[in-house]
């Protein structure tokens, strides 16, 4: 790889290193993990940035660090079963009293939170690439791998569900 | 329209994905359908909740130090002339001439340069220009001094200081075994950006610590200091301001 090829892939792609992880963390749900892996997916990126035709170079690099995110996975037998619901607090009752703003909104960010991490990891990653990282549905399907159509049934399922945890259509029937 | 099709594309409305005329087609039948009206709501709910309170995390600096670190090894390192200000250019072309018409070139060059010995400077900018190709950075790749330290044991015949400087932007890249001056030596790797510091370490042959000494070349830095019975060199193109900032953390965090 000669210099010129460097600097573009320092200028194009390693601006979405943020984006980069966060990925990680929704898909790991380890701080640790997510570094070892965005550092990994950085070099592989490296290694073929030849066959980055152009094109967003974030959904590229996103699409790597998922790869690299389930092959960790495979990798450590992360078991589902295990991930850590017991440090979570309970989800507080939306009927909870609100104090003030910034307690309302902290305790909001925490049940979108778990309410997120308790999705089955297909539903999350759609979920973080559409929410978190605003992917259009096509970009979703390049980077997780399936169609466009794919990505919407599993956007529909993953809301239904978000809408549950976090007890928006309880809301709603009352 | 049927609430079936209009299910069918709630996302796609919510999600932008839909076109102006479609969006219209949607709006038209929520606003005559209450229960699709009300799913809509809920799916909208649902989606301004999360995006609005999901958190956006930013990678560590450390991380992005490793990352561009690594990235800046596989750069091609710069050619350096292995010349000193005192071996002036038209020497080299007075040499140059030489080795054309003496058969014996090689020999002459040696005697040439044996006029002002190899500096411990020319040897260390070998060492750091070397260490920068892939692959000879680190011996052991760790940000974690607690593994970088004991590495040394058994490889080099002294312990090095290997301070965590992460929190002043120095992340620790790792370590190696270098031979420098007649001696296998211990080398510790440090980053600033995407610039490397390789910090070498020799028994000191003078008692006591010495203030750190700045000796530039070829746009590469040198600083050197001695402390607790070692002398230390540290090497790096970053610039010299920041180089000594390195040299004064690295030294007080002993």
């Amino acid at each position: 790889m000669n210099d010129g090829d460097l600097q573009r892939f320092e200028r194009v792609v390693l601006p979405h290193l943020d984006d980069a992880y966060t990925l990680a963390r929704y898909l790991l749900r380890d701080e640790h993990d997510a570094q070892d892996v965005v550092q990994e997916a950085s070099l592989r990126a490296l290694r073929y940035f030849d066959g980055y035709s152009g094109g967003d170079a974030r959904a590229w690099l996103l699409a790597i660090v998922r790869n690299c995110s389930l092959t960790w996975r495979k990798k450590r037998r992360v078991d589902d079963r295990t991930i850590p619901f017991e440090d979570a607090a309970p989800l507080p009752t939306s009927d909870a009293e609100a104090p003030d703003a910034a307690a309302v909104q902290a305790s909001e960010q925490a049940r979108v939170q778990q309410a997120i991490a308790a999705l089955p990891d297909e539903f999350r990653e759609v979920i973080v690439l559409r929410e978190v990282q605003d992917l259009s549905y096509r970009e979703i399907g390049d980077v997780v791998g399936v169609p466009i159509g794919t990505v919407m049934s599993r956007l529909a399922r993953a809301r239904k569900r978000l809408a549950v945890l976090l007890q928006l259509d309880a809301r709603e029937a009352s | 329209m049927l609430c079936d099709m209009c299910q069918a594309s709630l996302e796609a409305r919510i999600d932008g994905e839909l076109t102006a005329d479609e969006s219209r087609e949607i709006d038209r039948h929520l606003a005559t359908c209450p229960s699709c009206a009300r799913q809509f709501a809920t799916l909208s709910e649902t989606r301004r909740l999360v995006s609005e309170n999901a958190m956006r995390y930013t990678a560590p600096d450390v991380l992005k130090a490793r990352i561009r670190g690594a990235v800046a090894r596989m750069a091609s390192p710069p050619v350096v002339a292995p010349k000193t200000n005192r071996f002036r250019w038209w020497r080299e072309v007075a040499a140059g001439v030489a080795i054309a018409i003496v058969s014996s070139g090689v020999t002459l060059v040696a005697a040439n340069r044996s006029g002002t010995r190899y500096s411990a400077e020319d040897e260390l900018l070998a060492s750091h220009v070397r260490s920068l190709m892939p692959g000879h950075l680190t011996d052991v790749l760790s940000t974690e001094h607690h593994s970088v330290k004991p590495w040394f044991n058994g490889r080099v015949d002294l312990s090095p200081a290997v301070p965590n400087l992460d929190a002043a932007g120095f992340p620790l890249i790792g370590g190696r075994a270098d031979y420098v001056r007649g001696r296998v030596v211990p080398v510790v790797v440090y980053a600033r950006r995407q610039h490397m510091i390789n910090v070498y370490a020799w028994p000191s042959s003078a008692a006591g610590g010495a203030p750190p000494n700045d000796l530039g070349r070829n746009g590469y830095h040198f600083v050197t200091w001695r402390s607790g019975g070692i002398e230390y060199w540290a090497v790096s193109d970053l610039n010299a301001a920041e180089l000594h900032t390195f040299v004064a953390t690295f030294a007080a965090a002993r």
